[in-house]
């Protein structure tokens, strides 16, 4: 196959970058091309546009007023009245403070474990392999009521351990994930260090990981994300104020009788920044440890 | 050397560090102890959890007075008292609206912006962006877009002279909209997986199928497909297995009404469990929601091995 395309480079030069057949004039395809980009960036946009706009007005308005109305006379008050009359500061200190805590550790422990899989040998390496893919079939809910259960028996209810504990010690996704990468450095590297009489410990921390960043960043965005969002455990397992974290407080202000509309949009909005900026930094790790990894065997 | 190394073998092993059996039997050492935290972890808060919660389902408790065991009458109970069979058809149809709509615009997605075009890397993230959004913040924001007072759907069809449905307090629009709000939520991740996959497809293989004279979609079914296997099988496995757990968008948008139409399992069991403290039914529900999970990622799995064998090598 590759012999095939060499004899053809020009030809090809022209439909490797659009990836179609340069039948259709290229003006005309490349214009039907954006009017799709945008109409994609319609679709995925407006909403956070017109929360944006909602997050800015008074609560009547947002119940009077079209939302694709940008506000006449923008408002700070429910940015203002979150964190005043509302413990918002607190739920936000909560999420990061249970999130950080939670990243550091699934993703340092999901690393170890992985790299153990990937290249060291040792008894029931196989067996114990297995044994983390059989539980990465284990829906959520599952675990939901005995989790709870031992928690309560732990007296951990309503404590900052219940809501990252489960998930802090390494998820089998991530391990999963991580050793497939992990799988794609040549042995060599390893033997070689080894004959050098570099512990197992030194190996990871100063070949494996500076050679793995696109993973390890990977990892941590995905478990900063699911942190950041976890809705049902926290919910299951706090019952105070002060313990609220973003997903539940917000929620709770939709709960009541009346939704607060303004405050609600606000809250999202503020939740929702850290994430874009994270991701927007990172987002191209994320395709290429992705194709480098798991998926493809 | 090698006669007169025999005899003391044994005795000198212990002081040369560097034999090829302590290096490994250190390497055992160190390579569980890397293991030890998410090994622990996973024993305790996944292998643990699921034998107990089979115990569980064959017992009546309420948290507070004593475990009684009734055998497998709980699993009859869910199905008779407590509508578990109508969540699971509810589920069902959740699943049957969700996985196709947003498989196929996932796979879409990626192979509209998989090139070097200017934009398309832009446009790639506004599509993963819903991913980051908590899903309970974009139900509330869909609860207000599909309000059948204030909301912009039923005011932007006003304007053509259609008077909307009220969304979400109608049996029949509920459910899809809960899906549409999901595909909206989760296309652009799982967006990513395909365009992973599409850029280990070597440009090569579609130069030859082109110089072969294979049309484009002749191109799709025999180049794309087939080497996007792998990608589509992580992606149906996980989003199925995920679509079956939906919870979080169902809880703000609908709470399971109107009546009970959107009543998925997952909401049923947090309902029994966490509202009506009947551990032994929700811990029921669990595994019969976990053997079905189960059945269909296995029959994923069968399904894709027999066809990915040839097409792969």
């Amino acid at each position: 196959m590759a012999s095939v395309a060499s004899v053809t480079p020009a030809s090809a030069a022209t439909a490797v970058t659009v990836a179609e057949p340069p039948k259709v004039s290229r003006g005309v395809k490349l214009t039907l091309f954006y009017l799709l980009l945008l109409i994609i960036a319609i679709i995925f946009l407006t909403p956070y546009l017109f929360s944006i706009f909602a997050a800015f007005k008074p609560l009547d308005q947002i119940l009077s007023q079209s939302p694709a109305r940008p506000p006449t006379s923008p408002t700070w008050a429910n940015f203002k009245d979150l964190f005043t009359e509302y413990d918002f500061g607190r739920y936000l200190a909560n999420t990061l403070i249970v999130t950080v805590i939670l990243t550091a550790g699934q993703v340092t422990f999901s690393m170890m474990g992985a790299y153990a899989f990937a290249r060291m040998e040792f008894p029931g390496r196989e067996g114990l392999f297995w044994m983390y893919l059989a539980t990465l079939m284990v829906p959520n809910v599952v675990t939901l009521i005995p989790l709870y259960v031992m928690f309560a028996k732990a007296h951990l209810l309503n404590t900052y351990w219940a809501i990252f504990l489960p998930y802090v010690l390494g998820v089998p996704q991530v391990v999963f994930l991580m050793r497939q990468y992990f799988m794609t450095i040549p042995k060599e590297v390893m033997e070689a260090a080894r004959l050098d009489g570099c512990s197992e410990t030194r190996i990871l921390w100063r070949i494996v990981v500076p050679i793995s960043r696109p993973i390890i960043i990977t990892a941590t965005l995905l478990a900063f994300v699911f942190g950041w969002n976890n809705f049902l455990w926290p919910l299951i397992v706090t019952n105070s104020n002060s313990l609220n974290v973003l997903t539940v407080g917000n929620a709770n202000f939709s709960s009541n009788f009346a939704v607060q509309w303004n405050l609600i949009l606000a809250g999202s909005l503020v939740a929702l920044i850290p994430m874009v900026i994270l991701f927007s930094i990172f987002q191209r790790y994320i395709v290429r440890s992705i194709s480098l990894t798991g998926i493809n065997r | 050397m090698t006669a007169a190394a025999a005899p003391i073998l044994v005795p000198k092993h212990e002081k040369t560090a560097d034999t090829a059996e302590a290096a490994e039997r250190r390497q055992v050492r160190s390579a569980f102890t890397f293991l030890a935290p998410s090994l622990i972890g996973v024993v305790l808060f996944l292998v643990i959890p699921v034998i107990f919660v089979i115990i569980l389902s064959l017992t009546q408790w309420n948290l507070l007075t004593p475990i009684r065991w009734v055998g497998f009458s709980n699993y009859a109970n869910i199905f008779r008292f407590d509508g578990f069979g109508h969540s699971l058809l509810v589920t069902a149809y959740y699943v049957l609206l969700n996985i196709p709509f947003q498989t196929v615009l996932a796979l879409g997605l990626a192979m509209l912006l998989n090139n070097k075009l200017p934009g398309s890397g832009l446009i790639r993230v506004i599509c993963v962006l819903p991913f980051l959004a908590t899903p309970v913040a974009m139900g509330i924001v869909w609860n207000w877009f599909f309000s059948p007072t204030t909301g912009i759907i039923n005011e932007l069809l006003g304007h053509i002279g259609i008077t909307g449905p009220a969304w979400l307090s109608n049996s029949a629009t509920a459910m899809p909209v809960i899906a549409f709000a999901n595909i909206w939520q989760y296309v652009g991740y799982n967006m990513l997986f395909f365009l992973a996959g599409l850029q280990a497809v070597p440009a090569a293989l579609y130069e030859a199928a082109g110089l072969d004279g294979a049309s484009k979609v002749q191109q799709f079914r025999r180049v794309t497909l087939p080497l996007l296997r792998p990608a589509l099988l992580f992606v149906l496995v996980t989003s199925v297995i995920g679509s079956f757990q939906v919870f979080d968008t169902v809880y703000v948008m609908t709470d399971g009404g109107p009546g009970n139409a959107t009543q998925v399992a997952n909401l049923n069991i947090y309902n029994t469990a966490f509202a009506g403290f009947r551990i032994g039914e929700a811990s029921a529900m669990s595994v019969v929601l976990f053997v079905l999970i189960l059945i269909i990622t296995v029959a994923q799995f069968r399904y894709f091995n027999r066809r990915t064998v040839y097409e792969i090598a």
